[in-house]
């Protein structure tokens, strides 16, 4: 059951990366890809692999704060990246 | 025909085949994004979805080994995001240094330095020294990478949100010489374990601590680098 709550999660998140509205915006971009992140994280619980899941939301949480810096920063220096 | 070994659980046998199927799908989607994208930021940002793809196809097979294989797989990625988005920032300065000159009169407007921006949110005046300190005697507790992890990610929230700024050089070269021994700290244990096979117990522990003095150090230097860029007054 979860998952393929979790599969569905994954393909949806996946495809609101690529597609989705407003995913002009690099932020609204990084937050839909943890839409996909919870989706694994699901995946992570049903085979039990309690270490990945915990190192996975750790890295996760860093992640997103260094693709926040650098998408601050981009629009700070007024870069057309 | 697909030889499983007898310790695989049926459960995990049975839902390989769709795993497999989900992580080519997604992985899928995030390379036709990728192909179609101009923006290098968005290409970045479409990298960490083909990163989940990945780690989807290590999580089916299961077991112990997938655990041992996710961890080196998470690291490779935070390092290799960490590295393209210094190497992004760096040439878009340049770029701008070497423009036109009447682009460089609005470039100078924006200045490359960031500008100072107030963050004021109850978590980070109250929350602050029980979150770090929960997280790094959790951390402790459960060592390795997933322990340097848990607890570098107290450090990083803990230096992010105290207001004092500007640590003094000789702490940063410290922090960095405490993450330069641990890591040899690791390489020795790992090392004698193949050498002298009878102390495990006491090498296991030298790599798990070594690892994750070496992980926690480093994400709290994260955090002393973002609170450099957000925390200017």
């Amino acid at each position: 059951m979860f998952f393929y709550t979790g599969c569905i999660l994954a393909i949806l998140g996946s495809i609101a990366t690529v597609v989705g509205p407003g995913v002009k915006d690099p932020i609204v971009r990084t937050f839909n890809t943890e839409v996909a992140a919870i989706g694994l994280s699901l995946i992570f619980l049903v085979y039990n692999h309690t270490l990945a899941l915990m190192t996975f939301i750790a890295a996760t949480a860093v992640t997103t704060l260094i693709l926040l810096r650098v998408i601050t920063r981009l629009e700070e220096i007024g870069a057309d990246a | 025909m697909v030889l499983i070994p007898e310790v695989v659980p049926t459960i995990t046998a049975s839902l390989y085949l769709p795993a497999v199927y989900l992580a080519m799908i997604v992985g899928f989607l995030g390379l036709t994004g990728i192909a179609i994208q101009k923006k290098d930021i968005h290409i970045l940002i479409l990298t960490d979805l083909v990163g989940l793809a990945m780690l989807i196809m290590v999580a089916a097979v299961g077991t112990d080994l997938a655990e041992a294989l996710v961890l080196p797989g998470l690291v490779v990625e935070l390092a290799e995001i960490m590295a393209i988005s210094e190497i992004l920032i760096s040439r878009e300065m340049r770029k701008i240094e070497n423009a036109e000159p009447i682009d460089r009169v609005i470039a100078r407007k924006h200045s490359v330095f960031p500008f100072p921006l107030k963050l004021d949110m109850e978590i980070m005046t109250t929350a602050p020294n029980f979150i770090a300190l929960v997280m790094i005697l959790y951390g402790a507790f459960l060592t390795g990478f997933t322990g340097g992890a848990v607890a570098g990610g107290g450090i990083l929230f803990y230096i992010f949100s105290r207001k004092a700024r500007g640590l003094p050089v000789i702490v940063i070269d410290g922090i960095g010489a405490i993450s330069g021994f641990s890591w040899c700290l690791w390489i020795i244990g790992f090392v004698l374990f193949f050498i002298a096979p009878q102390y495990w117990l006491l090498l296991l522990f030298m790599a798990a601590c070594g690892l994750f003095l070496k992980v926690a150090s480093k994400l709290g230097l994260i955090g002393a680098m973002m609170r450099e860029e957000y925390k200017k007054e």
